[in-house]
Formats: C-alpha cells, structure tokens, sequence
C-alpha cells in the first residue's frame, strides 16, 4: 500500500477499449490536481482497434512538477483485461501493488500479494456493465489511498454524464466499500481473527 | 412503626408450628414481618415469589420443611428451584438476589426461626428500602360501553363483511378451538362485549395479524383485539397470563426509575462495547428469560445477544449497551397495559436520548416493532434510527471480502409475526440465509407473511388449542425434511421449544434450533 504524500507515483490502468479505461485515467487524475492540488499527467494508449482492442492509461502522481509522463516501471497496476495484466505485469515494481478484475483476469506466472474485485460483475449488478471502471476507481482509491476519497469522488460526479450521477456513486462506494472490506479482512486475519 | 415490609410465605406444616410458639410465648416477631401462611413450598411459584417485590416489598422469605420431611415429598425441591431461579431475576433487575431466602425449619427450632427473622430484618435493613414504587390503587373505570364503541370506530370493525376468511385462516380455530375472530368482531359490534365467549376469546387471540393478512375489508383485528384488552383489563378482567403473569409483573416492576438493572453484567469478557459509541445496540429480554426457564425449558436465548454482539464486533462496530436497559413494553402492550407500557418507553427513550445515541440495533423483532412503530404511534418520540441486525449485517455483508464456512445442515426458517408479516420484513432474513454455505434450505408450507406463530404471544391464553398449533406447525418443520429449524425471535425458540417437552409427543417433535444470528455468528468469516 502506497501513502498518499508520496513524492511520485507512477500508475498504469489497462484493459481493452470501451470499458472507460482511459476515461478512469482521466477522472484519476482530476481528482489528483483541482481535488488535492497536485501535479498529475495522462498518456493514453489505444490498440490497433479502439474498441475492443488493448488499450491503456499511464498516469503520474507528483508533489513536483512532472517532466517526463511515460510510466516504465508502475507503482500501482491496475488490470481489467488478461492482456493488459499480460502485458504489464512484466514492468510492475516487486513492491508495487497489483490490482485486477476477479472474473476478467487471471494472475498467471506471479507469487505476489495482489487485490482484486469483481467490478465488471458488480457494475452489471447495479444495472450498467459500463460503469465497472468507476467501481475500480473507487476500490482503487480505497486500497492505495493515492487520492483523497472525496476528491475522487467529486470527480467522478464532474465527469459522468448527466442524470448519471447517483447510479454512478452507487458504484463508486460499491468499490470503495469492498475495498475497506478487504483491507480490513486482511487486517483481521493477519491478527487471527477471520471468524466472529 | 416501620416502613419495612418483609413477607414471609410459612409453610402450614414445620415451620409454622415453630411460628406459633412464638406467638403464644408472646416472642418479639420483628413488626417487619407479614406472615402469610401457605400450604406448602412447592406451591409459591416464581410469579408469586415475585409478587410483592412488584408491590414494593423490601423482602422476602420462603419457609418450609428440610428436604427430607416436606409432606408431599417435592415441595421442597420444587421451591429450591424456584427460589434460585427468582434471585437470578432479582439479581438482574438491581433488587439483588439477598432480599429473598428459602430457609426451612422444623416445628420444635421455634428460637433458630426468630433468631434468623430478626438477623433478616436488619440485612435487609443494611441493603435499604425497595426501589420499586408500588402499584396505585386502580380507579374502577366508566363508560365501558363507549370506550368499546369507540375502538369499533376506530378500526372501522363496521366493514366487516361477514366473509368469514380471518377465521378460515386464524391458526387457532385450525387447531380445532371453538374461536372465530369473526364471531368476536360481530358479537362486539353488537354491543355484546359482556359475553362470556368474547370475556373469554379476547384473552386467546395470538395477535399473530393472519385474519388481518387475508381481510378483504383490512380489519386490523390484531390491534382492534389489543385495545379492546385495554379497556378490559382497565375494567377488571384479569387477563388469562401464563405462568401466573410473572413476565407482566416483571415489566411492571421495571417502571420503577430508580431501580439500578444489570442488564449486560453477565456479558462475557471478550465482548468489545464502547459507552461512547453513538450506535447502541438494545438486546431485549432473553437474560431473564434464560433464568426463568433454566430448569424447564433450559433455552439460551442470551446467546443471540453475544452473537449479535460479535457479529458487530466482526465488522468493527463496538456499540454502546444501555446498562438498565428495560423491557421494551411490547408484551404489557399487546396483553391490556397500555399505562405501564407508556411508562418503560418513556423510560428507556429517555435513557437512549440521554447517551446522545443516533441509531439503535436490535435484534429482537418484538423489540424492532415496537420501536419502530408503536412508540412513535403513542406519541412516544425517538430522535435515533432504528435498524434491525440483519439490515444491518446484510448490508455490511453486501460491501464484500466476508464468506461463510460450510455448515452441514438442512434449515428451514420459523418467521417471527412482528418481523415478517406485521413489519413486512420477510425477505431479510432469507437474504442472509441465501449466503449461507449450507447443504440445503427448504420453506415450511406456510411461510413469510402467511407463517404461523410459534404459539403464544406476550404471555397470555396459552392453552391446549395453542399446544396443538404448535404441534402442526413443527410438523410442517419435519415435512421439510430439515435438520435444524432456524428461528430470528427468542420466543419463538422459548414456545417451540415448550411443544417439544409434551410428555407424549416429546421425542417426535424433537427439533434443533438455532437463531439466525448465531447460524451467522459462527460461520461468518473474512475472505
Ligand atoms: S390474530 Fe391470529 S390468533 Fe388472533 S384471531 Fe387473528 S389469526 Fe386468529
Ligand atoms: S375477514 Fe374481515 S371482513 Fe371477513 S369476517 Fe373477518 S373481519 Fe370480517
Ligand atoms: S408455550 Fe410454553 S413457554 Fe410459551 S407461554 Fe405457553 S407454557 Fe409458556
């Protein structure tokens, strides 16, 4: 887990195009700078195809100014597709904190701690598989704490769409929720006490 | 004279002998003492032990014969039993257990017998006056007739169609009672409340609200029954109470305010509360059940209190407990003492309001009811959120990371009347149940708003037509072809549990049982 005044964090989000990766890359980073007032920047990657294809976000968090935005060794990797996890899991720092899709990847080929959520399910639980990016954005703000809660939050509302706006928290506490759930299941059964 | 008052219940055999040499020695009885000559030990039941501490008696003492030599054999044993168990009680409401005593003396120990009531007199004296406040004079009540009229109004009883559905469905006329809530309703609005079938019928009724469910005229026949009792009980009818009205007097008592319960004393070491806490978690009654049936029914009904406790302890939640905690009143209300009623809710809102709590978790659905609807609905004003456990855990549950361990059993659900159908709450429970890791769940013929009680409510009319309704109703449980019959109310685990101690049919309708809460309790666990 990463503190949030860390000096730089690098973050990669991946999964394939028309799941709001990009989307999630840029509510991320607006919630770093006009929430928490600190330097953020955004690359976007597409595959050959836009939709369906691979496709990702680089983004850089900084107390500093940022001057080179190309991320090569993340500190946190988020993977909503087995491409993507197959793709970066390679460049992922060994203290870096993975974080992937339950249903949509498997983490092959790795012995390390990771955390993942059901967030494709949960969105189509909650009546729209499209906002499974602001499920994660929430677990994802929950489990690294690289973004204020409520910045993230606000940003989520400034960037859905209108009319959206309730549906679209609902997801992001779904995340957040599940992502305090875990990291207090972890917390508990590192103590021992996984049962009541 | 003193203000002291002592009663001491002496048996007509040993002791009293040994009593009556005082009297013709013309021996210094301490002034203290109310004699009160009875038959034998064994007869004084725990709601006659209890008594006079409802009516503000300081002590009281239970004299008998040894063991040995009681005339009818058990007499002695009998009141051992029920002498504990009524100290446990006292124990817990704050009266402590040292204000009674069985002791036995034989004909020929007149001195030992005033050597011990004078030693009595100036303990009780040491531990101080009673804090309960003593029952007022009843005013013998006017108007009956318009106060009865009134009720018929005021549940538009006039809309009775005359259908005959609430008895077709009424549970009690199914076991074969000669009760049709039909014939009630048109009796009373005949104006007949005098006779003797109504007299008798009002007190048998279970409240359980299936008339009301099938009504196509929605006559609320459960509530219109409540406050006819009401009225009734006002004008001196005395109520049918099971168990000799002990539970009524016990939440009598508890309108004292200046009694000091124990409510939570008992709770184990490992329980994790927080006076500060701004959730409170309210438990209900079950310790005093616990000690009531200890040697009857043996229920542990305080263990859904731990579990509720540790389920919230799971989730982090440390809730505050209320530590005179009283009675919620549903039982004085449901059985014709609104006036007492009034009193325990003011009492326990004002303690609630005064540790500054904002929302309150209970786990009793009697409780839950009454909170939530007929407090507010008798002017009674809660400025705290009321929250039933299973809401409260299914939504923790829903954020996710918690599992359950496979527990290896076929469960079916017995669901409690103020829950699911007077709530309308019967999807709660068999959500949580859903998430159990079991290796099956099947439904009773009759279920969620169309179950049929657990057999009694707020201890009064329990009879022989409510023995066979309960009979048929574990039978549905074994039609289910379950091995653990999961209740979420500790009186239905109390009632249920009473059918299966019939003599005859006991090891027929053996059942385990178990509380929701602890199914979850003991195989929640963090993912
Ligand atoms: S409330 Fe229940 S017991 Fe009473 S009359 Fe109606 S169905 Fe019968
Ligand atoms: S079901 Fe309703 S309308 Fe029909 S007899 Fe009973 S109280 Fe009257
Ligand atoms: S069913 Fe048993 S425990 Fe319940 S009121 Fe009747 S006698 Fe008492």
């Amino acid at each position: 887990m990463t503190e949030q005044k860390d000096i730089k964090q690098e973050i990669v989000i991946t999964g394939f195009g028309g799941q709001g990766i990009v989307l999630a890359g840029r509510i991320l980073g607006e919630a770093v700078v006009l929430g928490d007032h600190r330097q953020s920047t955004l690359v976007q990657s597409y595959g050959p195809e836009a939709r369906g294809g691979a496709c990702s976000a680089e983004v850089m968090i900084s107390d500093e100014p940022i001057q080179y935005p190309y991320v090569r060794h993340p500190d946190i990797l988020i993977c909503m597709s087995q491409s993507g996890y197959d793709k970066f899991i390679e460049q992922l720092k060994p203290e870096g904190t993975l974080i992937i899709d339950h249903d949509l990847v498997k983490p092959r080929g790795i012995d390390r701690t990771f955390f993942s959520i059901p967030c494709t399910r949960m969105a189509e639980e909650l009546g729209r598989v499209m906002m499974a990016n602001i499920v994660m954005l929430g677990f994802f703000t929950a489990i690294t704490k690289a973004v204020s809660l409520e910045s993230a939050r606000n940003a989520v509302l400034e960037s859905v769409p209108k009319g959206t706006e309730e549906t679209n928290t609902a997801a992001f506490n779904k995340g957040h929720d599940y992502g305090l759930a875990v990291l207090k299941g972890r917390e508990k059964k590192a103590t021992g006490k996984a049962g009541a | 004279m003193t203000n002291f008052n002592i009663i001491l219940f002496l048996c007509g055999w040993g002791p009293h002998a040994a009593y009556q040499t005082l009297q013709d020695n013309g021996s210094d009885i301490p002034p203290e003492i109310k004699m009160v000559r009875i038959p034998c030990t064994g007869r004084i039941s725990k709601a006659l032990l209890f008594k006079p501490f409802e009516m503000g008696a300081d002590g009281v003492v239970l004299a008998g014969c040894e063991p040995g030599s009681c005339r009818y054999g058990t007499g002695t044993n009998t009141a051992l039993n029920n002498v504990e168990d009524t100290r446990g009680i006292l124990d817990l409401l704050g009266l402590g257990e040292d204000r009674l005593r069985l002791v036995t003396f034989l004909p020929d120990e007149p001195e030992a017998l005033l050597e011990f009531l004078t030693d009595f007199v100036s303990e009780i004296k040491g531990i101080g006056k009673s804090p309960v406040v003593p029952p007022h004079k009843k005013t013998p009540l006017v108007g009956v007739d318009d106060l009865i009229k009134q009720t018929v109004v005021a549940y538009d009883v006039y809309t009775c169609l005359d259908c005959g559905k609430c008895t077709s469905a009424c549970p009690l006329t199914l076991a074969g009672k000669p009760f049709s809530p039909r014939a009630i309703a048109s009796t009373i609005i005949s104006g007949n409340i005098d006779s003797p079938s109504v007299q008798n019928d009002i007190w048998a009724c279970l409240t359980c609200g299936l008339c009301y469910e099938r009504c196509p005229s929605a006559v609320n026949f459960p509530e219109f029954i409540r406050d006819i009792r009401h009225i009734l009980k006002k004008s001196g009818s005395n109520g049918h109470a099971a168990h000799g009205g002990f539970f009524q007097s016990l939440m009598r008592t508890m309108t004292s305010p200046d009694l000091k319960i124990k409510h939570w004393e008992w709770l184990p070491e490992e329980i994790r509360t927080d006076d500060k806490s701004k959730t409170l978690f309210f438990g209900g009654c079950a310790p005093y059940f616990d000690i009531f049936f200890r040697n009857h029914l043996g229920v542990k009904t305080r263990k859904i209190l731990v579990d509720s406790l540790r389920l919230l302890n799971f989730f982090d939640i440390r809730p505050a407990v209320l530590d005179d905690e009283r009675c919620c009143g549903h039982d004085l209300l449901w059985s014709g003492d609104k006036e007492n009623f009034l009193k325990l809710a003011r009492l326990n809102v004002d303690a609630i309001h005064r540790m500054g709590v904002q929302e309150i978790i209970i786990g009793c659905p009697e409780g839950y009811r009454t909170f939530v609807h007929d407090y507010p609905e008798h002017g009674i004003e809660c400025n705290f959120k009321v929250t039933h456990i299973f809401e409260l855990l299914e939504r923790e549950i829903d954020k996710g990371a918690v599992g359950f361990k496979k527990f290896n059993r076929k469960l079916t659900f017995q669901d409690p009347c103020r829950m699911s159908r007077f709530e309308n709450c019967a999807d709660l429970p068999r959500k949580l149940i859903n998430r159990l890791n079991l290796k099956g769940f099947t439904e009773m013929q009759d279920r969620e708003t169309g179950a049929i009680c657990c057999g009694n409510c707020a201890w009064i009319g329990c009879d022989s037509f409510s023995k066979a309704m309960q009979v048929k109703r574990i039978g549905q449980v074994h039609d289910t072809e379950s091995d653990l019959l999961v209740t979420a109310c500790p009186k239905c685990q109390i009632h249920l549990q009473c059918a299966m101690e019939d003599p005859f049919l006991g090891e027929e309708l053996d059942t385990k049982m178990m509380d929701l809460t602890s199914v979850l309790a003991k195989t929640i666990q963090w993912e």
